[in-house]
């Protein structure tokens, strides 16, 4: 095929920019050897990029701070800095297509405008902390130089992974003999450390420890010596593990130490085993007994990051919760439920006063587990928040995905989040699904304040269970999980999932579907990967692993389609267009003449397509 | 727009008045108080009218930064560096009782960075287009430069000033006649200048923002346009809150 081809081709390079010690000259950063307008132009370009995304007054500080450093960076002259501190702060902005043709046209990133990312990335690691903010900047300069996302977690990952090898041949060369006794010293300290934690940490904890001197070690390769000397140095190492979290047990390591307020549990469930430089915290909704017995169950095909931790929260409540939702369902109610969804979807005009009489009487089955758990998922929150902005996550991106009663504890997350200061550029992006909060857009403001890239609000109109539950708790009549929040931000992002959803319970159940559906990676794209990883030769491991996800995320689509989807996917083709529409009408989209940007929203349009 | 050839005549009066331009280059000073960011807060400064994008063009060492650092900062420095990219200043004058705030992109005249200048051009009401009255070369390649602005402009009814600098040195190569000629060819606003003596560079910007305010749709399409895309935006939300029967339901 001739796809196969290109994407043959494209892991090609991928492996070359990921191992630029044995391709380019070492030691040069990307920034200087481009020429002077070049490099003028990729400043701008991260000027005006900042400025669009990062337009509020909150922001400011940050967007010069990144630019003035940026400029040095690039060792550009400090005359230049007006103007870019002007294209930051949304002057001038006019038109990035002119910066990016100038970059897309250099010599040396015509071959490979990769360089950018890594450079890009490079810098925004060099003191240690990794700032949501600028892995959004970083993906919408990528998108900008038509460069797909999955580079970028390539890059991430590379990384990381390549420590293991590296390890060995480090020791080799004489060069790094003189350091190693050094880094033993710090090794021994740091294994030390990770042994500590092993308690709470268990062998996540255990690696993170031992990786962080390890990661400089890394980095070194991967982004050029240069820069991975900032990194390298012995302050970077202590910064680098700063990156990972607290003595690297990071969130697992994490335990309550005293019942805090209302709540009884609160604890991180590793789902990965792997390590990334941002990481993913599923929160679960409810519990029911069988198969969705435990937290992790519905994530079980979520691979956003190769690092994800799943919060267990209150299970005693939750088992309640749900044993009373499938009651309500299974139980006598079932017809009058069936009953209240056709008065819901069909005639629409159905308010609280409305509900069947026969389902009022069993209410109490469910008000009061439910009412327990909206309260307990504000505190949880609230607690959530206060980890995060401690960063026992470390320094670095965290997604945060939820439904039902998740989405709650994470919209009060970053409520109290955005009362709190410095807690911008923890969040990266945020998804909630069928979430029972208010879904007035006044409320949903102060959340862009801590989120750096979207807020996705996936809901369902026909969501009977949620509006029926939801009847008694608020005087409120907008629920986000009911009807898309109607903030102007470019962050927002609306979703509508009724075409997948048809009850809440299928917010459990239908997670895989709603997961590729709302943009999220899933573990589909990875074990189809493994299959045809022969392909390509074994030094090209990373990078064939992103392109082969990323090839094969367009392929799973369609078979997809084909196969499951008449199952999976009902007559509700219209509904799914809607959805995918508002993934388009975002700010930043997949670049839609570039078809190898399989961005996983792209999914989503193709399924609306067909 | 075509009653132009009158403008110089007057202009060239006004800057004749060193007394008369002393308290212009004064008051503006005044009223040029903060050089902060204002994009994004438009209600920062009330009596600000409009805030206009204005661009300096030219080729390499006719003295476009001179110029500029001579009206923003009443400065002159004879061994200015090369422009890199461009550079940005922020300076709000009044003209004819109408605050404005100019946000001045001077560009780089060396070529290899000629690239960059396209983007610029886009969203500039006024164009100061300047050569150096004592080399020839630098005139006769302004056709160029006019060529580049029709190509990369957005809008047909930006204000275009040229700007003979450089007049009090004595090897002078262009005569002012020549220019004038040439301002009226291509129906622009013409002053001769220097940066070094500082005659002329106030009246230069203060003819050009004159002149754009005079051209009310240049300015105020601006923000009308602005106020469409943002309109527009809501309509789209709007339609997607409204749709469907079953929206009002909870």
């Amino acid at each position: 095929m001739a796809a196969e081809e290109k994407w043959k081709g494209w892991a090609w390079k991928q492996q070359k920019a990921a191992e630029p010690g044995g391709e380019r000259e070492p030691g040069v950063l990307l920034g200087r050897q481009l020429p002077e307008a070049g490099r003028f132009a990729y400043a701008a370009l991260c000027g005006i990029s900042l400025a669009w995304l990062f337009p509020e007054n909150e922001q400011s500080s940050f967007r010069t701070e990144f630019i003035k450093g940026f400029v040095k960076w690039l060792d550009l002259p400090d005359a230049v800095l007006p103007a870019m501190t002007a294209f930051a702060d949304g002057l001038g902005g006019e038109g990035t297509e002119t910066f990016t043709e100038i970059l897309l046209k250099d010599p040396i990133l015509k071959e490979n405008p990769l360089l950018i990312t890594q450079d890009l990335l490079s810098f925004s690691l060099q003191d240690g902390s990794y700032d949501a903010r600028a892995r959004v900047l970083i993906c919408r300069v990528s998108w900008l130089l038509r460069l797909p996302l999955e580079d970028l977690e390539v890059l991430e990952e590379s990384l990381l992974e390549s420590l293991k090898d590296q390890k060995e041949e480090e020791s080799e060369t004489a060069e790094v003999s003189r350091k190693k006794k050094e880094r033993r010293k710090k090794l021994k300290r740091y294994l030390l450390i990770g042994l500590a934690t092993v308690g709470g940490g268990t062998v996540i904890g255990l690696t993170g420890g031992l990786a962080a001197p390890l990661v400089a070690a890394g980095a070194a390769t991967i982004i050029g010596s240069a820069g991975a000397a900032a990194l390298g140095s012995t302050a970077g190492i202590a910064v680098m593990a700063s990156l990972f979290g607290a003595a690297g047990a990071g969130l697992t390591g994490y335990k309550m130490k005293k019942r805090v307020g209302a709540i009884e549990e609160f604890e991180f469930l590793p789902l990965t085993e792997g390590k990334q430089l941002h990481i993913t915290i599923a929160i679960t909704g409810w519990l029911c007994t069988g198969k969705y017995g435990s937290f992790t169950a519905p994530w079980s095909s979520m691979l956003h990051s190769s690092e994800q931790y799943c919060l267990a929260w209150e299970s005693k409540y939750l088992m309640e919760l749900g044993n009373a939702l499938d009651s309500l369902l299974n139980g006598f109610v079932n017809m009058m439920a069936q009953e209240a969804l056709k008065f819901t979807v069909l005639s629409g005009i159905v308010t609280a006063l409305t509900w069947p009489a026969s389902l009022l009487t069993v209410a109490n089955v469910i008000d009061n587990p439910w009412g327990v758990c909206l309260h307990r998922s504000a505190e949880v929150g609230k607690h959530l928040a206060h980890i995060l902005l401690s960063r026992q996550q470390g320094q670095r991106p965290v997604t945060l995905i939820g439904f039902s009663l998740g989405a709650r504890v994470i919209y009060f997350c970053l409520q109290e989040m955005a009362q709190e200061k410095d807690s911008q550029g923890i969040i990266e992006d945020v998804v909630l699904l069928g979430a029972p909060v208010e879904g007035e857009a006044k409320h949903w403001r102060a959340l862009t304040r801590v989120v750096s890239g979207r807020i996705i609000n996936g809901f369902c109109r026909g969501d009977w269970l949620l509006s029926f539950v939801y009847r008694t708790s608020s005087v409120k009549l907008n629920v986000a999980g009911l009807q898309p929040v109607d903030l102007d931000d470019r962050r927002m992002v609306n979703m509508d999932l009724s075409s997948v959803v048809n009850g809440h319970l299928d917010y459990m159940k239908q997670m895989d579907t709603i997961l590729k559906a709302v943009g999220i990676k899933t573990k589909e794209c990875q074990l189809e990967e493994k299959g045809s990883g022969s392909l390509f030769s074994p030094q090209a491991k990373q990078s064939q692993r992103a392109a082969g996800r990323e090839a094969r995320g367009e392929e799973n689509t369609r078979k997809e389609e084909d196969e499951v989807g008449s199952e999976a996917l009902p007559a509700n083709c219209a509904h799914q267009q809607n959805s995918s529409s508002t993934a388009l009408g975002e700010p930043s989209p997949p670049c839609p003449d570039c078809s190898h940007s399989t961005d996983s929203k792209d999914q989503a349009v193709g399924k609306g397509a067909n | 727009m075509r009653a132009r050839p009158a403008r110089p005549a007057r202009c060239k009066q006004t800057a004749g008045g060193p007394a008369q331009a002393q308290r212009r280059r004064r008051s503006c000073a005044r009223s040029s108080g903060g050089r902060g960011r204002f994009g994004s807060a438009a209600g920062m400064d009330e009596d600000v009218l409009t805030t206009l994008k204005i661009l300096i063009i030219g080729e390499s060492g006719v003295g476009k930064s001179s110029l500029l650092l001579r009206f923003t900062d009443d400065t002159f420095d004879p061994e200015l560096a090369a422009t890199i990219g461009v550079d940005f200043k922020v300076k709000t004058i009044s003209v004819d009782g109408n605050k404005a705030k100019l946000a001045i992109w001077d560009t780089a005249g060396q070529e290899r960075f000629r690239t960059l200048t396209p983007s610029y051009y886009r969203g500039a009401q006024g164009v100061i287009l300047v050569y150096d009255v004592t080399r020839r070369d630098t005139f006769v390649k302004l056709d160029n430069w006019l060529n580049e602005l029709e190509t990369y402009c957005t809008r047909n009814d930006i204000v275009q000033m040229l700007v003979g600098n450089k007049i009090d040195k004595e090897n002078r190569e262009v005569d002012r006649n020549e220019g004038l000629k040439f301002a009226r060819k291509h129906s622009m606003l013409f002053i001769e200048a220097s940066a070094k003596t500082c005659d002329g560079v106030q009246c230069a910007f203060e003819e050009l923002v004159e002149k754009i305010i005079q051209t009310p749709g240049l300015w105020e399409s601006e923000s009308q346009n602005r106020g469409v895309k943002l309109s527009n935006k809501e309509e789209g939300y709007g339609g997607g809150g409204a749709c469907g029967g079953y929206c009002s339901m909870l």
